[in-house]
């Protein structure tokens, strides 16, 4: 079997972010970045199915500038085989203009499945993998937190408000991933180690046009210190009140 | 003059709420310059009953299809025919949910008419050609402003952003066929099973209801349990010093070692706070704490707090959160 | 020449030839399975631990029943050495004896010390056997210890003395002119054979020299097929136990991540560990001292020091026959106890195929290991066990990467935040906001220098509780007038989780990035509050080339109590406090003291209450080894099992030098449902600040 996976190498999100003088971007000075989340389960996915068929490849594909080359050989250390950097200068906001680059690479590529996570922890968008199925003309299901897989079918669940679907596609297909579905392995030394001579090719993007572009990026207004608001059941209808009218989540 | 396509999300025949935020956020667009709103429903026969509550909210044309194979989720069907419809419409925005269905959707059609998307947004507004955005970046941590120049532009709403208005309009019916044979899709949606039988999962829930040591008791997640009924939509939660004793499974453990939360609302109930847990939710948008120690730690990250006997207060919470939402 | 004689010299070179066989088949085991290791170092410091440890029985002595009747077994058993030997030569050259070459009052002290000894070690071996086959203490049992091997051991050692002083017994009985008042137990036993006629005498006299002669050589061949393997290997271990220097010798070993062709980190079989742990192997009596004083054990997990020690010798004689040649494709059986695999195993391709780590020693009881050193603290023969769990650690996360997942999060978050939670790295020195306390960066930016760097850690930058250690401390430091600065956010976790829990790649990324920011700034003398990143920094950052002073607050205090430049004011209340001894700052590096008479000179009406298990039988708070990140779910929870102890004194506070102890015990007491503060002896002391009135 043959399995792509779209990773993209986001910034670390426990920290408090600064605006870069530029205005439309985060400040990067400082900044740690590692593989996105829901995308290191996408490689768990594709390794586990590895780890049941030796013969599977999986290779990952990342867009981004020479600096994904890192993020590349960590999926390379959990156990994928190859990767590849589609170079740009800066990734775009757009999503459907990454997902021209990357159907671009992957079209005839042979594979089975191409896997991408659901969303990145920063552009947020959870597009680009429903968009790269569509542009190839693959099957596509989104968000999935279980999947089998029985030859040239799979069947997979998708968490939904308040229950579950259950879906069943034919491979070839684009499956994006979401929490839930395993736990990203922690490449051992042994892996870091050998991740090191894995190949990793470099090509240029061919980005499509850019119809979505960020104008201003801004911290949204401190999360005020809490406070107490009160002692006491008293309390409850002022709490209650706040809940509606400023929390906005009642 | 801007006409807004809004796509109105059902899930088992019913119209779900945020179909009509959809269509109030697509009025209110279209209002700005005098265009018109087309709402877009589609399911099994029978569907085009709702077409009278789009109307109510806004609504000016109500595109409605009807078809067996449109019963469950058909995305390539339904991509296939939305798409073709928004290209025929001249429309300046099309409005989608952010939901596990919109977010599926609202890709496959941006890509099928090349046009730029962006979901879980906040806020919409036109700027002469163009259309901006607000959408949170960074797990929220950042505001995005964003443009967009396609036409049309995608747009995916975050849920009770665009609280639905009563603003009524013609909703003149429009019968219209699936693009394409539904029973061809590749996709098959086989099951859909919904219900509190299916637990709500604590990485998915909007609402978790957490407790720890000041519950003194396993018998006492009982009031958890009924506050968590009365918001209807929360998980209950549990801090490590809680699995560790028993009294809740260690899957419902929220911290370091357990699961690591980011819901709209944390409802932290008797839990002091220790570092170990605050690093699995401190990332909730909105903290209420609940705790008779005033100088716990966990009042320096709620934002809310009240200081007391959680078993006086939870349960007044409880009746008054049930009240609340059943004016919602 | 007799045949006797003859038949004597001949069982002396079979038995000799034998047991040089077994010596060297076991040393080569051990040399060419085990990896190299260097234990020449401190050569001064190796002799003074075997002449106190060793001869003198210094930790064999710390079990007070045990202890002084294994001692006198031991001195009876280098005694008698002499006269065994004596007996020996007298078998190859017939009439030898020492009073042909000695002076008439060296013979006479040193028969009498043959006899004194005789009768002392039969007294004990009774005893033993008395408490063994009767009494049955808890420490004897389990682990598949083998204690028949034990049984026979004590009756073989036993018949020895017997036997002996038969010997004498008979022999005066024989001759009386040659009796002497010098053996007077075998005089008086000599006098009860008085009515035997001449043949018999002769007869029991032979026999008992031949049954004494013939059960030392058994024995001698009996030793590397048993336990008692200890009587040859103990003295050379404690010779070559770890021992860089006071301190140092808990340090972990260097591993060196570039080297070329490097392919096994860790180890996963015995052919992966140095040679001396094979030595360790060889070395354990199986006496369980070790097991008896480990939290995990006493609290219930799997965890036993001393199955490990007996695994890897079962392992190591499993797989060594094989490995070398000397049994080929033979079925390998169990041959006596101690030797082979479990009994059972017999195939010598099972056998090859088995590892030391899952075959023998479990994933969950490596896991268990607080790494406190209680086991190697106790530990008679210097064996050091938690080496052999460190590495088998290593190769479980660095090879394998198979580690409890809930420790994923703090290896993910050592990585991209530097510390072991998900914390903003920004807030590193929130906790100082409004004490004036500078940076590094500042202050140098200044042009100043401080005295010390305040290493603040982890817990003093994001726990809350500790948070106010650190607040107290600095207080202190200030009071002193100490000119300090800490390194804000440019500190980074010290490693000690990482390293611990056996991911030494992520120990020496941070370690290395904390040693070079310290040379940036030219750090010379550095304190700190926590006995982690005391050990860490002090003690195992020179293997990369860190080499600072570091300094634990405890002593740190002290000296500046005894620079007379802490303002106390002498008050306070007549409170009683119990110090819980932190492990890494106790059975690690020696500092008992310093804790406790900071406390005393600050605190005058203060009361010391100690728990049982105190300073170096201290019981470990359980956050140690990493385990502070994992789930505890099998027995009694380890700081609970410490807190009652500490909560039974009745102290009306309880003491600690450590973050990770001000936790656990802090858990432990609320868990009690008790209101006994708990706190930081900087907390103690800052309490006290102030000019005398």
């Amino acid at each position: 079997m043959k399995i792509a996976v779209c990773i993209k190498r986001v910034p670390d999100m426990d920290v408090r972010f600064k605006i870069a003088p530029i205005g439309n971007a985060v400040d990067e000075a400082g900044l740690k970045f590692d593989i996105n989340d829901f995308d290191s389960w996408a490689v768990e996915a594709a390794l586990q199915i590895k780890d049941k068929d030796s013969a599977t490849e999986v290779v990952i594909v990342s867009l981004g500038s020479d600096s994904v080359q890192e993020t590349i050989r960590k999926a390379l250390a959990m156990g994928a085989d190859r990767g590849v950097e589609l170079k740009v200068a800066r990734i775009p906001f757009d999503g459907l203009a990454i997902a021209h680059a990357l159907a671009a690479e992957l079209k005839g590529g042979g594979f089975d499945l191409i896997l991408f996570g659901k969303q990145s922890a920063d552009s947020s968008n959870g597009a680009v993998g429903a968009m790269v199925g569509e542009l190839l003309g693959l099957p596509v299901v989104t968000a999935i937190s279980k999947l089998e897989l029985a030859g040239a079918t799979g069947s997979a669940k998708r968490e939904i408000e308040g229950g579950q679907e259950f879906v069943e596609f034919p491979l070839p297909a684009v499956l994006t991933i979401d929490q839930g579905l395993n736990t990203a392995r922690y490449p051992a030394l042994k892996g870091i180690m050998a991740a090191k001579k894995k190949p990793l090719d470099v090509r240029p993007a061919q980005l499509g046009e850019q119809s979505v572009s960020v104008t201003k990026m801004e911290l949204p207004p401190e999360r005020p210190a809490g406070r107490i608001i009160g002692e006491g059941a008293s309390a409850v209808p002022e709490l209650v009140g706040l809940l509606q009218t400023e929390a906005k989540v009642l | 003059m801007a006409n807004v396509f809004a796509f109105a999300e059902t899930r088992n025949g019913e119209l779900r709420k945020i179909g009509l935020e959809a269509v109030t956020a697509a009025r209110k667009i279209a209002d700005e310059t005098g265009g018109k709103v087309d709402a877009f429903i589609a399911g099994a026969p029978g569907v085009g009953a709702h077409a009278e509550q789009l109307a109510k909210y806004g609504a000016d044309t109500v595109i409605v299809v009807e078809h067996a194979g449109l019963e469950k989720y058909n995305p390539e069907a339904l991509a296939a025919t939305v798409a073709e419809r928004i290209r025929g419409g001249a429309y300046r925005i099309a409005i989608f949910p952010t939901s596990a269905l919109g977010s599926d959707l609202a890709p496959r059609v941006a890509a099928k008419l090349g046009v730029g998307l962006v979901t879980d947004v906040t806020a919409v507004n036109l700027d002469g050609d163009a259309v901006i955005v607000q959408h949170p970046v960074n797990i929220g941590k950042v505001m995005a402003t964003v443009k967009m120049t396609s036409q049309p532009a995608l747009i995916g709403i975050r849920p009770n952003m665009f609280t639905p208005v009563e603003n009524p309009r013609a909703g003149a019916v429009e019968r219209a066929e699936p693009v394409g044979d539904p029973s061809a899709s590749r996709v098959v949606v086989k099951e859909v099973k919904l219900g509190s039988s299916a637990k709500l999962d604590l990485g998915e829930a909007p609402v978790i209801v957490s407790g720890g040591r000041g519950l003194k008791g396993p018998e006492n997640f009982k009031l958890l349990e009924d506050l968590a009924a009365a918001f209807g939509n929360a998980a209950i939660g549990a801090t490590r010093v809680v699995t560790d004793e028993g009294w809740r499974p260690h899957s419902d453990q929220i911290g370091q070692t357990g699961r690591l939360v980011s819901p709209q609302l944390y409802v932290a109930v008797g839990i002091s706070g220790a570092i170990q847990h605050l690093a699995g939710m401190r990332t909730s948008r909105t903290i209420v704490a609940i705790n008779k120690d005033k100088e716990a730690p966990i009042f320096k990250i709620a934002d809310y707090g009240i200081v007391g006997d959680l078993f006086e207060i939870v349960p007044v919470l409880t009746a008054a959160v049930k009240e609340a939402k059943s004016h919602g | 020449m007799t045949v006797g004689h003859g038949i004597f010299i001949l069982i002396v070179v079979l038995s000799l030839s034998f047991f040089s066989y077994n010596a060297q088949r076991l040393v080569r085991y051990m040399m060419s399975i085990g990896q190299p290791e260097n234990r020449t170092d401190h050569p001064l410091t190796r002799i003074k631990n075997l002449f106190i440890i060793g001869l003198a029985q210094k930790k064999i002595l710390r079990d007070a029943v045990a202890g002084p009747l294994h001692a006198s077994v031991f001195w009876g058993f280098v005694v008698l050495t002499i006269g065994t030997a004596e007996i020996i030569v007298q078998g190859l050259f017939p009439g030898f004896t020492y009073a042909a070459i000695l002076p008439v009052p060296l013979y006479e002290f040193y028969i009498l010390s043959q006899e004194l000894f005789a009768v002392l070690v039969l007294a004990a071996v009774a005893v033993l056997l008395y408490r063994r086959i009767v009494v049955k203490p808890k420490r004897l049992q389990g682990d598949k210890v083998h204690s028949g091997d034990a049984i026979l051991i004590l009756s073989m050692i036993g018949a020895l003395m017997v036997s002996l002083i038969t010997l004498g017994a008979f022999g005066f009985a024989l001759h009386p002119d040659s009796s002497t008042i010098f053996q007077p137990v075998s005089l008086a036993l000599s006098h009860v054979f008085g009515g035997l006629s001449a043949g018999t005498l002769e007869a029991g006299r032979e026999t008992s020299w031949w049954f004494h002669a013939l059960l030392i050589l058994v024995f001698l061949n009996y030793l590397p097929y048993s336990k008692h393997l200890h009587v040859l290997t103990s003295l050379p271990n404690t010779y070559l136990a770890n021992t860089s220097g006071p301190g140092v010798k808990g340090a972990m070993s260097y591993m060196d991540l570039e080297a070329e062709g490097a392919e096994q980190f860790g180890a996963s079989d015995v052919t992966q560990l140095g040679w001396k742990s094979l030595l360790d192997s060889y070395s354990c009596t199986e006496c369980g001292r070790c097991t008896a004083v480990c939290p995990a054990n006493i609290t219930g997990k799997l965890l036993s020091p001393r199955k490990i020690m007996i695994n890897t010798r079962q392992r190591l004689m499993e797989l060594a026959p094989l490995a070398t040649g000397d049994f080929g494709e033979f079925e390998h059986h169990t041959l006596v106890a101690g030797e082979g695999g479990d009994a059972g195993d017999a195939s010598a391709s099972a056998a090859l195929g088995n590892t030391l780590l899952d075959n023998y020693i479990t994933e969950e009881e490596l896991w268990a290991c607080t790494s406190c050193r209680a086991c190697v603290e106790e530990c008679p023969v210097s064996i050091d066990q938690l080496d052999i769990i460190n590495e088998l650690r290593r190769d479980l996360v660095l090879m394998e990467s198979r580690f409890p997942p809930e420790i994923q999060p703090a290896f993910e978050s050592l990585e991209k935040n530097g510390s072991p939670w998900a914390f903003d790295p920004g807030d590193r020195a929130k906790w100082a906001e409004g004490m004036d306390i500078p940076t590094m960066a500042e202050m140098v930016e200044r042009g100043e220098r401080p005295e010390v760097l305040f290493w603040v850690g982890c817990m003093g930058s994001f726990d809350d509780r500790a948070k106010k250690i650190a607040v107290a401390f600095a207080r202190v430091l200030q009071a002193a007038k100490v000119k300090f600065a800490i390194l804000g956010q440019e500190e980074k976790c010290n490693g000690d989780p990482a390293r611990r829990m056996g991911n030494e790649y992520l120990y020496q990324m941070l370690a290395r990035d904390n040693i070079e920011t310290l040379d940036r700034y030219g750090v010379e003398t550095i304190v700190t509050n926590c006995p982690h990143c005391f050990h860490q920094i002090g003690n195992e950052y020179p293997q990369l080339g860190g080499n600072y002073e570091v300094i634990h607050h405890s002593t740190y205090i002290e000296k500046l109590m005894d620079e007379n430049r802490l303002p106390l004011n002498g008050e306070g209340k007549a409170l009683t406090v119990a110090y819980h001894d932190s492990c890494y700052l106790g059975r690690y590096n020696g500092i008992y003291e310093a804790p406790r008479e900071t406390m005393k000179r600050a605190l005058p009406m203060m009361t010391l209450v100690e728990p049982p298990r105190n300073r170096s039988k201290g019981l470990c708070c359980g956050a140690g080894g990493g385990r502070m990140w994992m789930e505890e779910t099998v027995g009694k929870r380890i700081n609970v099992e410490r807190t009652e102890e500490l909560l039974a004194t009745g102290a009306d506070v309880l003491a600690v030098a450590c973050p990770f102890c001000m936790t656990m015990i802090g858990d432990g007491v609320k868990s009690q449902g008790s209101s006994v503060p708990v706190l930081d002896i900087s907390e103690v002391i800052a309490q006290q600040l102030g000019n005398q009135s």
